[in-house]
């Protein structure tokens, strides 16, 4: 009996999840094809600023604290083998391939993503989805839409933002503090960093990171019981949700383009 | 109004300011400014050996930087790795043809780079020519055993 | 089916989860008049007005507006249904991110190709029928509660739809915006000649506006009729309802078990 029951729970538990991807892939479908339009296209840059621009500045700090504990972090293991003229190489492979594209999709996750859902939800709870409904507007195309496409292009460019910043964070610990040769930063630098190879791939993550994230928030924001105890419960689980997926698929990602470089 | 306009500004210096980022990367960080960029000419070169040796590896004359590595690949005649060299168009011609190409190390432990020194033969290397005095890469386990067969020896 | 009705539900059932809401509920709107529906809370009034939007659908039964079975269109026939259609809603619902003026707005620039300055003068138009031209620059942040209602409403005529649906208008105001609201669903309605549905639980203002009234209970319609002959309804649970006294047919108390053994039963377990 007790066993049924537990096999019952298993079972529920499985079609719950697989109802509620089924239901944000239909969302995710219905909200991000739609004809571009001239309104459309200043709801998309109302959003670009609300999500890009508005987080560029927690990017671009952490981004440069990075980049400076990574210099520093290096030099000191590096120093040891005499190695130190391969910091250049360390900061900027150790930034483009892995730390910018899964700490800005996570400081994302974390600014916009939650802010994404407690406003989608908010608007829910105060009927104004549903309002829109009833005026004959979908607010899919109104609301989802714009945000969707406004998280998709800012993520990218907020990780291309803290790796420069990064690399310059690095510099400045490691050049100019701690003494290792400028030439040999950028010229280690440049030898081993290849733009399609890591630049390329690191944009690539960000864009799968970038879809997620911005999916999972909205999704949660749309999906949420309209309450204040659901938006503040959806708005957690948009954080958790999209940091999980984020270091997952990095794994997996990572496996995929790097796995075979050694 | 005024507020809207302040705003498209805004995203604007952001998308901006992105693809300025990336040519950043682009340039500076990944280097395809020195090498890719300009014209080049291609010559190649046979090693016994190339240690560690990867495309992208700079390749220097007199340590300065004049071109880098394209192509890594292993002779299947002569067992021997068949390394494709990019070098700046300007080379072209100047080269004299008993010039060598080494596999060096910078640092104890650093990157594998190849350096030209120039002979003097009359005659020089054009595009597609093959560098027929190699030197190896240094292997630490080869470099160890010579030392104690020595040593044994005497 | 008379052309006289303009909204007519037959049979409807509609449950959510395990709760049966409607179980089978029949009710016509006449053209041009004030429909009220009223009931005690949780009777699912809202439910019934989001029916009327398609905005859900019933398990059985069907909704029909001016003929069309709202539940058999296509998702774009339905959206063009609802351009006919005003709703107001509880908390006014107006949208957060844009003014006073562009709330009201907003139907008209969706829906409509009218130039600039013609919105204006429909905008500013409808704002003076609420009495709030001079609001237009607010955020709805910047509003009071009667005042957002308000706003709400002229949104909702702002394209003169046929149908205006009220959830729940009276809701949390003070007397005086209550009178200004009563006063206004008046005036809107004779005004531009347009069908209302009022859901409201409260009892001496709907009566006041309504031309005909349901009271719906546990989830059928309980009586009609119009202002004057509910009041006079020899219905115990009619009359209840609409002299508002604490006990009667529908009890004070939430189902329990018998008040004394649960008590004893709590002083056994200690």
């Amino acid at each position: 009996m007790n066993l049924g029951h537990r096999i019952t729970a298993l079972g529920r538990g499985t079609l719950d999840l697989l109802e509620s991807l089924g239901r944000a892939g239909i969302f995710l479908l219905q909200s991000s094809i739609s004809i571009p339009s001239r309104e459309g296209w200043h709801l998309w840059l109302r959003q670009m600023h609300f999500v890009g621009v508005m987080s560029l500045a927690i990017i671009l700090v952490s981004g440069v604290f990075i980049g400076m504990v990574l210099s520093l972090q290096g030099y000191t293991i590096l120093v040891d083998f005499g190695a130190e003229e391969a910091l250049g190489q360390m900061v900027a492979l150790s930034l483009l391939r892995e730390l910018s594209p899964v700490v800005a999709a996570l400081l994302f996750a974390g600014r916009a993503g939650s802010a994404l859902t407690a406003e989608i939800g908010l608007m829910k709870a105060t009927e104004q989805l549903t309002s829109m409904e009833m005026i004959g507007v979908d607010p899919l195309r109104r609301v989802v839409a714009p945000r969707l496409w406004a998280g998709f292009v800012s993520l990218p460019l907020l990780t291309v933002g803290f790796s420069v910043v990064g690399i310059w964070g690095g510099y400045l610990v490691g050049v100019e503090w701690l003494g290792v040769f400028e030439g040999a930063y950028w010229s280690g630098m440049q030898s081993s960093v290849g733009f399609l190879d890591d630049v390329g791939n690191g944009l690539i993550k960000s864009l799968v990171f970038a879809l997620v994230v911005t999916w999972i928030a909205v999704f949660q924001g749309y999906d949420l019981i309209p309450t204040s105890e659901g938006i503040s419960r959806a708005t957690t689980r948009t954080v958790v949700y999209s940091s999980l997926a984020v270091l997952g698929l990095d794994f997996v990602l990572t496996t995929l383009m790097f796995g075979e470089l050694g | 109004m005024k507020r809207s306009k302040m705003m498209e500004f805004g995203v604007g210096l952001f998308m901006l300011a992105g693809i300025l980022g990336l040519v950043f990367l682009g340039l500076r960080v990944s280097g395809l400014g020195n090498g890719v960029g300009g014209e080049t000419f291609t010559l190649y070169a046979d090693f016994a050996n190339i240690g560690g040796l990867k495309p992208r590896s700079k390749v220097t004359l007199a340590g300065v930087r004049v071109g880098q590595v394209a192509n890594v690949e292993l002779d299947q005649e002569w067992f021997e790795a068949r390394v494709t060299l990019e070098l700046d168009a300007d080379l072209e011609g100047q080269l004299p043809r008993d010039t060598t190409a080494a596999i060096l190390t910078s640092g104890l432990l650093g990157e594998q780079y190849i350096g030209l020194s120039v002979g003097g033969d009359p005659e020089t290397l054009a595009g597609g020519d093959t560098i027929r005095d190699t030197q190896q890469a240094l292997v630490l386990e080869e470099l160890i055993q010579q030392f104690v067969s020595n040593m044994v020896r005497e | 089916m008379t052309d006289a009705m303009l909204v007519e539900l037959e049979g409807v059932r509609f449950s959510r989860g395990e709760k049966e809401i409607f179980r089978g509920v029949d009710l016509q709107v006449p053209r041009g008049k004030i429909t009220a529906i009223m009931g005690p809370s949780g009777t699912g009034k809202t439910t019934l007005l989001k029916l009327m939007g398609g905005q859900l659908t019933p398990d059985s039964g069907c909704v029909r507006i001016a003929g069309q079975n709202v539940h058999r269109l296509s998702r774009r026939d339905l959206f063009r249904l609802r351009r006919r259609m005003g709703m107001l809603f509880q908390s006014g619902a107006l949208f957060s991110d844009l003014d006073v003026f562009e709330n009201v707005a907003f139907p008209l620039r969706v829906h409509t190709d009218l130039p600039e300055a013609m919105i204006r003068d429909v905008v500013l138009m409808k704002l003076e029928a609420v009495g709030l031209r001079g609001a237009r620059g607010l955020m709805p942040s910047e509003l009071s509660g009667g005042m957002l209602r308000r706003v709400a409403l002229a949104r909702a005529v702002a394209l003169d739809p046929e149908l205006i649906l009220y959830d729940e208008p009276f809701v949390g105001q003070d007397p005086i915006s209550m009178g200004v609201l009563v006063q206004l669903i008046r005036k809107v309605n004779q005004a531009l000649g347009l069908t209302a549905v009022v859901v409201s639980h409260d009892i001496k203002e709907t009566l006041s506006i309504a031309d005909y009234v349901y009271v719906i209970s546990d989830g059928q319609v309980m009586a009609h009729g119009t202002p004057a002959s509910l009041d006079v309804d020899r219905d115990p649970r009619v009359s209840q309802f609409i002299h508002g006294e604490p006990d009667g047919p529908v009890p004070f108390h939430y189902p329990a078990p018998d008040y004394f053994s649960d008590i004893l039963a709590e002083g056994m377990r200690s």
